[in-house]
């Protein structure tokens, strides 16, 4: 009996005090950690492919004209699995080592939405992707993508401040 | 007897009754039988062949056969072999004799099916509503394919869980129904008569997330196993090697060596990480904090570790089908050695000291038993079997990843009580550590993720398990169209252990049971399933909504 809480006491008193200082002081993920994704809206081409494959479903398109292409994120959501960024053709997503997304301002600093000009088929009358790089450069004119973000501690700030 | 035998067997006894079998590799079996031989194929497979029974499921497939499809799964462990009994209901009447009586473990499951796809249980000793709250509408049935995935019923009023009344002269403490020990949804009522338990009255299934729905509904192949892993949210992994092996097995897709034995390593450290939780908890359970502290502090820097490795320190997101995401690097083979040797010797000492603490062994030995026949019966798993001296163990039994590669040891106990779970996982803990050393050592080099360039076929089937830390976690995929399956059916290991805890109560002290609780390490949230048992007299009597409004509402409860 002795003898066995003698040993419990040493296991314990060996390692000392190991407790962190987080949250007062940062702690830093371990190598390759996947925190939240960030996303450069300007690279983004309407494709969809990040919302076919993310399995939180978070990411909404929608046609709102025939030329334009409405993408909205709920990052509340978000699983940080790095689907997206696996499967984006152009490199738009990335995934960061921040994961702290608490916020006191509500949903909406968790929301982000972007407008991307689309071709318009002849056919159909509905967006697609311009089949090429050419495309995309031979008119200059249609990139015009607007940033809706969140308030004052959106994870998306550093994007808003630009 | 191999599988094509054990198939011609049972086509032979039952003749006429059985309308056709396939086999899928040495290790699977599919029986399909007429619905009048249900109950005489499972008498049979369990008390002639030696099956153990797993769990049962229901599939609506009016829209393909204009029929409901009810599976039984068992499962022959020395002969490694998966069975599936399937039989075809007509959608005009969907009944189908009830099983139970004959396979005591099937009780819950079958309230299951009928909840959830409405195939009624004829002659089920128990009927009751298992996993729908109270107020959900009695007609609609959610895993019906033309039932949405979102619906929401408006809640009702003036309803309550039926709920036993206690024996005559004994008193009800509650414990739940948010359990403070585990911190998880569950409400146990215990009856007692003195400190003495006699009685005990389970209500679960307060966190039911209808998974296997949105799996079959709204998600697609690649989506699920991220889901999957979130069944669980200790052993996660287990849930997503398990779907996307099933899966990878019914549309023929080859895991390359490498993806195996990374799954393996990510599987046993999974193990590690869970039973020192465990362990932590235990001690908690028992007033012994500074096991749950010690425990914790060594169990940290394997988190650290997986977060490196994997992305993330628990819901590693690493599987896909076809493989995994991520390559475990060999710079980083010393650390995952480092860290894991570090544990190990940590808990050797730990392991050490247990024995010899008489305040550990008083509340430890000799409490919570269960027999070996009970754990047989109601179809126990992981260490709760072992612990009660049943050698199981999928990893052996029906080896997945790499395990046929590696050499693996059963850790079984026989005292059948709560030291008996602590030291099996004790060991299993131990040889976790050998089975990653083993796996980095051989670890083959080469791709990590299948191509998969064709559309997965529909309509095929395959059945896979895994050992988890809490037991053997079963999947079953039937394919469909539109990329996604048409039936994902789970069963996870605390749905057999928990039907396993009424007779571990009986006759324990009040103060033992939180541990009796503990020692099968549950996992509410995995599981939640409902079950009234009397302890005293084996009993389960039948209420209706009716009877139990007059009796057992208490005043103001309306």
């Amino acid at each position: 009996m002795i003898a066995s809480k003698l040993k419990e006491a040493i296991l314990s008193l060996r390692p000392g005090r190991v407790t962190l200082k987080y949250p007062f002081a940062p702690h830093d993920p371990e190598g390759d950690f996947r925190g939240y994704p960030e996303i450069d809206t300007d690279k983004c081409i309407g494709c969809g492919g990040c919302a076919a494959v993310c399995p939180a479903r978070l990411i909404m398109i929608q046609d709102i004209d025939q030329n334009t292409r409405r993408i909205v994120r709920l990052l509340e959501r978000c699983i940080f699995c790095g689907r997206c960024a696996d499967v984006c053709p152009e490199d738009a997503i990335t995934m960061t080592k921040r994961f702290e997304l608490s916020t006191d301002s509500g949903r909406e600093d968790m929301e982000s939405e972007c407008q991307v000009f689309m071709a318009t088929c002849q056919r159909c009358g509905r967006c697609y992707e311009p089949p090429s790089a050419l495309d995309k450069i031979m008119k200059p004119g249609l990139r015009n993508d607007e940033v809706k973000r969140g308030g004052q501690d959106s994870p998306y700030k550093h994007i808003s401040s630009e | 007897m191999n599988v094509q035998q054990l198939g011609e067997t049972i086509k032979d006894r039952f003749g006429p009754d059985v309308i056709d079998f396939e086999t899928l590799g040495p290790d699977q079996l599919y029986v399909t039988i007429t619905p009048e031989s249900l109950v005489a194929v499972a008498e049979h497979l369990y008390q002639n062949e030696g099956c153990r029974y797993v769990i049962n499921s229901g599939t609506d497939r009016r829209q393909q056969r204009d029929a409901f499809l009810i599976t039984h799964f068992f499962t022959q462990d020395e002969e490694k072999i998966y069975i599936a009994v399937h039989t075809e209901v007509g959608a005009d009447d969907p009944q189908v004799d009830s099983i139970t009586p004959v396979v005591p473990a099937a009780n819950w499951s079958e309230r299951e099916t009928r909840d959830m796809v409405g195939v009624v249980p004829v002659g089920h000793p128990d009927p009751r509503r298992l996993v729908l709250s109270d107020d959900w509408p009695e007609d609609l049935y959610p895993l019906r394919y033309d039932v949405a995935h979102d619906v929401h019923p408006p809640p009702a009023e003036g309803v309550a869980p039926e709920r036993l009344e206690p024996p005559e002269g004994a008193s009800v403490v509650p414990i739940g129904p948010f359990f403070p020990v585990l911190e998880e949804p569950a409400y146990f009522r215990v009856f007692v008569e003195g400190e003495q338990v006699v009685g005990a009255d389970y209500r679960g299934f307060y966190n039911h997330r209808g998974i296997e729905k949105l799996g079959c509904s709204v998600l697609t192949y690649n989506q699920v196993p991220f889901i999957a892993e979130r069944i669980c949210g200790i052993c996660g992994y287990v849930h997503s090697c398990s779907y996307c092996q099933t899966v990878e097995r019914a549309a023929g897709i080859e895991v390359p060596d490498r993806a195996e034995y990374i799954r393996t390593i990510v599987l046993e450290l999974e193990r590690v990480q869970s039973h020192t939780l465990w362990l932590g908890i235990a001690g908690h359970i028992i007033g012994f904090d500074t096991v749950l502290m010690q425990t914790w502090r060594m169990r940290e820097p394997l988190m650290w570790l997986c977060e490196r490795i994997t992305g993330n320190r628990k819901a590693y997101g690493m599987n896909l089908l076809g493989g995994v995401r991520r390559d475990i690097k060999p710079e980083v083979y010393g650390d995952i050695r480092g860290v894991i040797d570090k544990i190990g010797d940590e808990w050797a000492e730990l392991a050490a000291a247990i024995p010899g603490d008489s305040t550990l062994m008083a509340r430890l030995q000799g409490t919570g038993i269960l027999t070996t026949e009970t754990a047989r019966k109601l179809g126990a798993a992981g260490p709760t079997a072992r612990g009660s001296g049943l050698a199981i163990d999928v990893r052996l039994d029906h080896p997945y990843a790499a395990y046929d590669r590696l050499e693996v040891t059963k850790c079984v106990h026989d005292s059948c009580d709560n030291l008996a779970r602590v030291l099996v996982r004790l060991e299993e803990t131990l040889d976790a550590i050998k089975i990653i050393h083993q796996a980095l050592d051989d670890m083959p080099d080469g791709p990590i993720m299948a191509e998969i360039d064709e559309e997965l076929p529909a309509g095929r089937q395959a059945m896979s398990a895994v050992e988890a830390p809490r037991g053997e976690v079963f999947h079953w995929v039937l394919t469909g169209t539109e990329n996604r399956p048409e039936r994902w059916r789970v069963r996870a290991p605390t749905y057999a252990n928990l039907q396993c805890v009424p007779p571990m109560l009986e006759d324990n002290a009040l103060a033992d049971v939180p541990i009796c609780i503990g020692s099968y390490d549950p996992c509410f949230s995995c599981t939640e399933r409902m079950e009234v048992v009397d302890v005293n007299s084996g009993q389960v009597r039948v209420y209706t909504e009716e009877e139990f409004r007059n009796e057992y509402d208490q005043p103001g409860d309306k």
